[in-house]
């Protein structure tokens, strides 16, 4: 009986040891296992890379691993991501910067690997690095499985891991507003009526200013946010194309006339530039766009003397029901499937998604907005957002409801979506919105028939 | 009318028209001059009065002090103004050496192919850069040219070489035979005809072509884009990198673009005496 407790002991202690020695060994997440590597990177001209570069000496400190990195203007920088991917194993660069919506584009073609066999596996990623952290939103807006369909996003292999986002807000002179006596809009009529009330009031500056450049980029912010709030969709389930929708024409001819009515003369150049700018130097009252947009111009070497402080956050107008469905950008890092170096290219990716390094980068740097929950929760980062008016409340509005992509992922993205712009500026000149949208359809039906997407 | 008035009105008259020109040519130049001379908050106003401030060139000569927080853009601007230099006299040098004794066997000698070779050095001048910008990138990578200085000059070949060609075989077929046969009855060696007759008399086209290839060179954005990277990066590409996304610093940009005309103005005056001349003087006329 002695011996048996005897040995009972010995076994409960080992078998105790033995449990202590596993978490031991889990604790030590060895970040030196690629010691040595050298990694290169393709970034964009950007505040986040600036911020990446910035603490990149704290990486190989930490890993052995150097890291080399090539920055291209934006204007061309994915032009320039496109023709090194499709080098394929010739490839120069291990991991790059890239937008959600590129996925649509790169996924299929091969050229990023999927990222979820790392994330899943203890032994290659760090015991503190916190999936979950990232908002749920965020992360399955870059999970797809490569089927065309709404319902497909936030399926399958996970693409691109988030590092900074955009949400498509109400920005408005707070002054010019008390001045006027106006309010912010809580529909789209009332948005309409604002803004030209507020250019009426004010007749040298614009009322609004939205983007309205032949891009796709011009339908993603306000626009789709407004679409989408409305409870219009861009695809039904069969993909069959719904910009004809009385939804769609009643959002749509609203939205021109008010770009008519109280928007910038040269709207159809309008990008994201202009439409900053033009914010951020008093020659609009009204910004519908992404919310780190106005949070950049209100910055003292760039806002006029009477912009600086005046600028206040609201979420988007609200749909009929109610609804507010933000439309999001999302700034991601990814893999090149062509790279020599998965392993400590993740090394990389877990380190600069990490909590450490985007703590820093939103509190030190300009990474706003920050994609991990516990960021926003960040007395120092809560500290510095105070200072933009009702940012933080807005974010948190916009945040709990409905933030996501709201578009269909198809592989024709960028075509369908220029197209879409296309139209826009047709309406704005005066094309009848029903007759031109229906155009619209026809042609973007064709063209994802043709792509296979349709049959 | 007295005739004296009526030249004296004429000359008013062109000179007016020729000092309007003269401005109209002039003002874009202007317009970039004043808004490097802008601070943020004043650049799109516009009026002419504002507060200069020479606060761009500082910032993209010295760096940025506010970079370092990752608002403001972080162009490392003299290090690719280097670059330019670098790659754009690389490419007229490799350009003349290679050229000119391809220009002059061009126009003197006749041999099988001739003309389908000229024609070739012409076809990559016509040939659109972004038709052939693929292929070479992967050819560039598998080589290990990407990203390298040589790399770049290599293929700046393309746009300076055929230019080159081109310019100095007229200038060689405008040049009498006469001229070297009387060379050589005096007794020179080929390389001294070549080197003490024939470059003299063609040092108009030479100057000229060499300066507009440099400044084709220089200008070029495509080929630096794909094939190059942060070593070898020039002032097209990274000046775009003053519009970053935060905001479009169009005054640091237009700072930028002063200071790389510099060099382009500086050369084209230097050398105006052959430029002037060269479109006007042939070595035997008829």
């Amino acid at each position: 009986m002695k011996h048996k407790l005897v040995l009972l002991l010995i076994v409960v202690v080992s078998v105790l040891a033995l449990g202590v020695g596993v978490t031991a060994a889990q604790d030590e997440f060895n970040w030196r296992a690629y010691e040595g590597t050298t990694l290169h990177l393709l970034l964009n001209q950007h505040p986040y890379q600036q911020a990446l570069v910035g603490e990149l000496d704290k990486f190989t400190e930490l890993t052995g691993i150097e890291v080399t990195y090539d920055v291209f203007p934006e204007q061309n920088y994915f032009d320039k991501v496109t023709i090194d991917l499709s080098a394929g194993a010739a490839s120069t660069y291990d991991v790059f910067m890239t937008g959600a919506y590129m996925i649509w584009q790169y996924a299929p073609a091969g050229w990023m690997e999927p990222l979820e066999p790392y994330i899943n596996d203890p032994s290659k990623t760090n015991p503190d690095y916190d999936w979950e952290d990232i908002f749920a939103d965020l992360r399955n807006s870059e999970a797809w499985n490569l089927e065309a369909g709404r319902e497909n996003l936030g399926q399958g292999s996970q693409y691109a891991i988030p590092w900074g986002f955009e949400a498509n807000a109400f920005m408005y002179r707070q002054d010019l507003f008390e001045k006027h006596n106006l309010s912010v809009p809580q529909s789209l009529d009332e948005l309409v009526s604002v803004a030209e009330a507020l250019h009426a009031a004010e007749p040298e500056m614009a009322g609004i200013v939205v983007r309205g450049s032949l891009n796709w980029a011009t339908i993603h912010p306000g626009f789709m946010t407004m679409y989408a709030s409305q409870g219009c969709v861009d695809y039904d389930e069969n993909m069959i194309p719904q910009m004809n929708s009385p939804c769609a024409v009643e959002v749509t001819s609203k939205w021109t006339d008010m770009v008519r009515n109280a928007g910038p003369e040269a709207w159809t150049t309008y990008t994201w530039y202009q439409a900053g700018s033009d914010f951020g130097a008093g020659k609009a009252g009204i910004l519908f766009d992404a919310d780190i947009l106005a949070y950049f111009q209100n910055q003292p070497d760039t806002a006029a003397p009477e912009v600086l402080g005046n600028i206040a956050w609201a979420p988007g107008p609200l749909g009929p029901d109610g609804a507010l469905r933000t439309n999001i950008w999302i700034w991601s890092l990814a893999m090149n499937s062509g790279s020599q170096n998965k392993d400590a290219a993740w090394y990389f990716l877990q380190w600069a998604t990490g909590k450490e390094f985007l703590t820093t980068g939103a509190v030190d740097y300009s990474m706003v907005n920050p994609v991990r929950a516990s960021i926003w929760e960040n007395p120092d980062f809560q500290a510095k957002m105070a200072e933009q008016t009702n940012y933080l409340e807005t974010f948190n509005t916009i945040m709990a409801n409905d933030a996501k992509i709201q578009f269909t992922p198809q592989p024709l993205f960028f075509e369908t979506t220029t197209e879409w712009a296309q139209a826009l500026q047709d309406i704005y000149a005066g094309a009848d919105a029903q007759t031109r949208l229906d155009e619209l359809v026809d042609s973007l039906t064709l063209q994802l028939q043709d792509a296979g997407v349709i049959e | 009318m007295h005739p004296r008035l009526r030249k004296a009105l004429t000359s008013i008259f062109s000179d007016g028209f020729l000092i309007i020109y003269f401005m109209f040519a002039l003002f874009p130049i202007l317009w970039m001059i004043l808004v490097s001379l802008k601070s943020g908050t004043e650049l799109f106003t516009t009026q002419f009065v504002f507060t200069p401030t020479l606060e761009n060139y500082q910032a993209i000569l010295f760096g940025d002090p506010r970079a370092a927080a990752g608002v403001v853009a972080r162009v490392d601007f003299p290090r690719n103004f280097l670059n330019s230099l670098i790659v754009s006299s690389g490419a007229v040098v490799i350009s003349l050496a290679v050229g000119v004794p391809a220009a002059y066997a061009l126009a003197r000698y006749n041999f099988k192919g001739k003309e389908t070779l000229a024609f070739t050095f012409l076809s990559f001048r016509f040939a659109p850069e972004l038709v052939v910008i693929i292929p070479l990138s992967l050819i560039y990578r598998q080589l290990g040219l990407y990203d390298t200085y040589f790399g770049i000059i290599w293929v700046y070949q393309l746009v300076t070489l055929p230019l080159l060609i081109w310019v100095l075989r007229s200038y060689f077929e405008d040049i009498s035979p006469d001229i070297e046969q009387a060379a050589m009855i005096d007794g020179y060696p080929w390389y001294q005809i070549f080197m003490r007759i024939l470059l003299p008399l063609v040092r108009p086209g030479l100057a000229a072509a060499a300066l507009l290839a440099f400044v084709f060179a220089w200008n070029n954005f495509i080929f630096p884009l794909v094939l190059g990277a942060s070593t070898v990066q020039t002032v097209t590409v990274s000046a775009l990198g003053y519009i970053s996304s935060a905001q479009a610093f169009f005054n640091r940009m237009a700072a930028a673009a002063v200071i790389a005309s510099v060099p382009q103005m500086m050369l084209a005056l230097s050398i105006q005496r052959y430029l002037i001349r060269g479109l006007s003087f042939g070595a035997v006329k008829g």
